[in-house]
């Protein structure tokens, strides 16, 4: 990962890491005291992830660079005729 | 006079044709006749109108489009004489093909070719990521597909960079373009997460390059997925079938390369209700597991508790019982000691009687003595001697 895109907020990883903590919740099992802490950083994934929603902004950039698509080519046979 | 062997002589006539003939910039249109391949290298055909008729010759490499008898085509291609026959051919180096027959004709041939060779596979769809940080678009920045594309994408989500790789979507340029882009793409497939290829509506020709085998290669080669969206509705190009996704248009691309903000916000908020409820559920299961704890172990001491009080209960009955015979024996035995008390012949005594005891013990009668015998009188205190004078019955 680059320096850019960690300081960079991850959406995908923060929602699919608040997933991971309501299905912890739903497991069975639950020690309080953990409970509290998941809750807690649950929360906070949460506004995080709104704050991200409220960016209205897409970044769009044109490619200037010349493109090719690589290819060979066989020779033609003139000596066939 | 100039001189010429024969085949210095087509040499000059093939130079001459081709600083004469403009190759780029003269395209013949004819009927397709006669067309084999040999080999699989060697591609041969006629080219025809009502009069007039030239062969054709190219190589198979070239040959980007399906081609039958009687499709109607434009070529362009550099003429010459053969040095060993003299035959004049026209080497082909691009065919256009002309008007909705020819077309769909070669639609339907390779369509048929790529689906019996697995392109348009549904095992090999790669899901789309549902939250793409840097989205490759391959469009014409010209056409009203990409601003539609922008515009549904800035409603939709936010903080995404879009790349756009600039290709023509139309014309006899625009295969290899969008297939330079694709190949631009996989050199770079590690910056992007989607890849976005649209253009507008148009007929079947305006949608020609979208049904160009080696763009269709392209677009099942590349190792960013892709989200193909061509034309309206009920535009279907050979791209859509390779693609991973198909959508229906440029602005339904859009709708199906980013979620809507306002539905993953929903999400959000649900999310957080389930875990505060999911919380208190918690707390609510731990005090339970504490008060049935309890109840538990005062139910656990109930038995041998009751036990006790049972057993404290009995003790304590058969005590009472036990005092309650205690006093009655007391009573019983006050009762007799002052009967015994009463029964005492000394209380007789005190009240004034004396026992009268003679030789052979107690006096209780005036027969038991006759006049003149000895008696002893015991009285409450002291005793006296006496004798009998007179008795009396």
């Amino acid at each position: 990962m680059t320096a850019k895109e960690s300081k960079k907020f991850n959406f995908a990883q923060a929602y699919a890491d608040l997933q991971k903590t309501v299905e912890w919740f739903e497991k069975g099992e639950v020690d309080l005291e953990e409970g509290i802490k998941k809750f807690e950083d649950g929360l906070k994934l949460v506004d995080e992830l709104k704050k991200y929603l409220q960016t209205v902004e897409n970044k769009v950039k044109q490619i200037k660079e010349k493109m090719t698509a690589g290819s060979e080519r066989p020779d033609e046979k003139d000596s066939l005729f | 006079m100039t001189i010429f062997s024969v085949s210095e002589y087509i040499k000059f006539i093939n130079d001459s044709l081709a600083a004469l003939v403009p190759y780029n910039d003269l395209a013949i249109e004819g009927e397709v006749a006669g067309f084999k391949v040999s080999q699989s290298k060697w591609v041969w055909f006629d080219l025809k109108d009502k009069d007039g008729l030239i062969s054709c010759f190219m190589v198979a490499w070239d040959l980007k489009v399906p081609l039958a008898d009687g499709m109607k085509i434009r070529v362009l291609g550099v003429p010459r004489l053969y040095q060993k026959t003299g035959k004049f051919s026209v080497t082909v180096k691009a065919i256009e093909l002309l008007g909705e027959g020819a077309l769909k004709k070669a639609y339907e041939l390779l369509k048929k070719k790529l689906l019996e060779e697995g392109l348009f596979a549904s095992e090999r769809k790669r899901p789309l990521p549902r939250f793409p940080q840097r989205i490759a678009l391959i469009t014409s920045p010209e056409a009203a597909a990409y601003t539609d594309f922008l515009r549904i994408l800035n409603n939709r989500w936010g903080g995404v960079e879009v790349d756009l790789l600039p290709v023509a979507v139309q014309g006899m340029g625009a295969p290899g373009e969008i297939v330079a882009a694709f190949h631009w793409l996989n050199q770079h497939s590690n910056d992007y997460d989607v890849c976005v290829l649209t253009r507008g509506g148009g007929n079947l020709e305006d949608l020609q390059a979208f049904n160009d085998e080696t763009v269709v290669r392209a677009v099942y080669g590349s190792k960013v997925p892709v989200v193909c969206g061509v034309g309206h509705e009920r535009d279907e190009t050979l791209c859509d079938f390779a693609a991973d996704v198909r959508a229906s248009t440029p602005s339904n691309a859009a709708e199906r390369v980013v979620p809507n903000r306002e539905e993953v916000f929903g999400e959000l908020e649900f999310m957080a209700e389930q875990l505060e409820s999911d919380l208190l559920l918690r707390v609510g299961e731990a005090r339970q597991k504490v008060e049935s704890a309890f109840d538990l172990l005062e139910h656990r001491l109930a038995g041998p508790l009751e036990n006790c009080r049972e057993v404290l209960k009995k003790f304590e009955t058969q005590f009472n019982n036990f005092v309650f015979q205690l006093d009655k024996k007391k009573t019983g035995v006050e009762t007799l000691e002052r009967l015994f008390a009463g029964l005492n012949p000394r209380r007789l005594l005190e009240r004034g009687y004396g026992l009268v005891r003679g030789s052979s013990g107690l006096i209780r009668s005036a027969k038991d003595v006759d006049t003149g015998d000895k008696i002893m009188i015991e009285l409450s205190r002291g005793q006296i001697d006496a004798e009998v004078l007179k008795t009396h019955l």
